[in-house]
């Protein structure tokens, strides 16, 4: 009895150890990005590479003065929200129609959409909408982003929606609600939760996305992500800045993924796992 | 007389679940559908310098069977996904049996271990950009303070593909130990209990009863991945740009330069439409897996 017992306290400091790893080989990256945008520049590039050091904002500030970085991340902004807004304005209404009839058909045809190469609707993008002179507009890019954030919102919200009881809709029905008014009246509040993290994966998910911009965007109207390269060329003798760049650009996605970590995963898996 | 009643709201509520899902689907069929059909066209097009346009037959597809690029692309793209896709499975589940065990997640452990999914793939190039400088990055450093030689990393033509899929599973090996996880979660208690009687070895245990059971999930977070993994774009894009040389140039990272880089529309439809047949066979024939691992 005393065996197992020791036994069971190994295995459970053998699982401790190993939780302990894997958090190191996680975090490190992140934890050296951040330090490395509070190194004064001269230790930036320091090799060895340095632990300790009298931490300074020269880098963020350096970042404001020579890019227009404020200006890139209100594009982002306006692009993130304008996609994640229509992405829930078309896909509440879907996500509810495909639960209640069953009939799914739309739903797959949204996350059809997302699994191909971006690449593939970029090409005849580029030629319609430089031939409409629409390149570089904020429309352009909030169509394109909403691509991304439709099929999140649906099979996000898909099985909030299923778990309404049946009941619910039917005494409204009775009482004469349309399925619109049930829609806003009734189905709307009960998956509030549900909105949020969807809302919250949407914005997540429109804010990280790369390639669209990289074309669709001009000087003007370029989000921070599309704007990395010109980070990374001042970069080149500039790390600290670099550095700056990438931790600003990570924190929003970040601080909301935090907010709604526990349905995280249910709604990554676009439903496929319970989480 | 009720009846016809009943049919005349069926009528209205069918009608009214239409409109709920139509601007869904138009927006869809509007981005998607159309602009696809419109690729498809373009694939038949060949543009000269001077932008005209004329109908070129397959001459973008039987340039593709012959173009050294394209199939140097597929290879490329081919390695970077069972890579990828290896070791993100074996780090996945090894993960997620070591959160099964622990007591329990408090929630700030679970937001830094999906830290690293969460933020965007080119910050996590960015990142690795500097931590593996040849010359002054902290990772050639951290080897050679254990007497290893350092490594060129992504600068290296036959290290860049390992070195990406390292820097792609450090960020989603996390996802699919949260998928994996789920999985655990939901297997029933007494599967273990019964093991545990009969006097099974953890080991025997989990090769046999947990492994099995939890084929289905890991599929999932497979085709998952797989989606993600034969598109790859940001990470490579952000941080080499198909090179050193061609060393990394996968077929969307082609596909996008020679669409966008060279302005060969018609060539670059070509590629991008059997990239996509690509993944659509792929997460089929990963559909048809998970069928028959289902229990």
């Amino acid at each position: 009895m005393n065996d197992a017992a020791n036994t069971d306290r190994w295995i459970r400091w053998l699982n401790t150890l190993q939780l302990v790893l894997a958090g190191v080989l996680i975090m490190a990256p992140t934890v050296w990005m951040v330090l490395s945008s509070f190194k004064p520049s001269f230790e930036v590039t320091a090799y060895p590479p340095t632990l300790i050091f009298s931490p300074t904002l020269e880098n963020y500030v350096e970042l404001t003065r020579t890019t227009p970085f404020l200006s890139y991340a209100l594009n982002s902004l306006v692009v993130t929200v304008g996609s994640t807004a229509l992405g829930l304005l078309f896909g509440i209404p879907a996500a509810f129609a495909v639960s209640w009839t069953r009939i799914s058909w739309p739903a797959i045809l949204t996350l059809a959409a997302r699994m191909a190469p971006g690449t593939l609707f970029l090409l005849p993008w580029y030629v319609m909408f430089r031939q409409i002179g629409m390149i570089g507009s904020y429309t352009a890019l909030i169509l394109s982003h909403a691509v991304i954030t439709l099929p999140i919102v649906i099979w996000v919200l898909l099985p909030s929606f299923d778990a309404i009881p049946r009941s619910v809709f039917e005494a409204a029905q009775v009482d004469g609600c349309s399925v619109t008014r049930i829609l806003w009246r009734i189905a709307m509040p009960l998956v509030a939760s549900g909105i949020a993290v969807s809302a919250i994966l949407a914005f997540v998910f429109s804010w990280n996305y790369f390639l669209f911009a990289l074309v669709l965007s001009n000087g003007d109207t370029k989000t921070l992500i599309a704007a990395a390269f010109n980070f990374i060329g001042e970069g080149s003798t500039q790390w600290g800045a670099l550095m700056a760049a990438a931790t600003l650009i990570a924190l929003p996605p970040l601080v909301l993924a935090a907010l709604v970590q526990r349905w995280l995963v249910s709604g990554l898996t676009l439903g496929a796992v319970k989480g | 007389m009720s009846d016809t009643a009943a049919t005349l709201t069926q009528d209205r509520q069918k009608l009214e679940m239409a409109a709920l899902s139509a601007p869904a689907v138009i927006f869809t069929v509007a981005m998607i559908a159309f602009p696809v059909v419109y690729t498809i066209w373009l694939g038949f097009q060949t543009f000269s310098s001077t932008g005209k346009q004329s109908f070129a037959g397959l001459a973008n597809y039987s340039k593709l069977v012959s173009d050294i690029e394209f199939w140097h692309g597929l290879w490329i793209t081919i390695a970077l996904f069972v890579l990828s896709l290896t070791l993100q499975l074996v780090f996945g589940i090894w993960l997620a049996l070591v959160l099964f065990h622990a007591r329990r997640l408090p929630g700030i452990v679970r937001s830094l271990f999906i830290s690293p999914f969460m933020m965007p793939p080119v910050v996590a190039g960015m990142m690795w950009l500097v931590i593996l400088d040849p010359s002054l990055g902290a990772a050639n450093y951290i080897l050679q303070s254990f007497g290893l030689p350092p490594s060129d990393w992504l600068a290296s033509p036959s290290l860049v593909i390992p070195t990406v899929a390292l820097i792609d599973s450090w960020q989603w090996t996390p996802y699919v130990a949260l998928i994996v996880l789920g999985g655990l979660q939901s297997l029933p208690p007494s599967v273990y209990e019964a093991a545990q009687i009969d006097g099974a070895s953890p080991f025997k245990t989990f090769q046999r009863i947990t492994l099995p059971l939890l084929l289905p999930t890991i599929v999932t977070a497979a085709i998952l991945r797989s989606v993600d993994l034969l598109r790859f774009f940001d990470i490579i894009y952000i941080t080499t740009q198909g090179g050193p040389g061609n060393a990394s140039n996968t077929l969307n990272i082609y596909g996008f330069r020679v669409g966008f880089e060279f302005f060969n529309i018609g060539y670059a439809s070509a590629l991008m439409l059997t990239l996509t047949a690509i993944v659509f066979g792929a997460v089929l024939a990963f559909n048809r897996l998970r069928s028959a691992v289902a229990w």
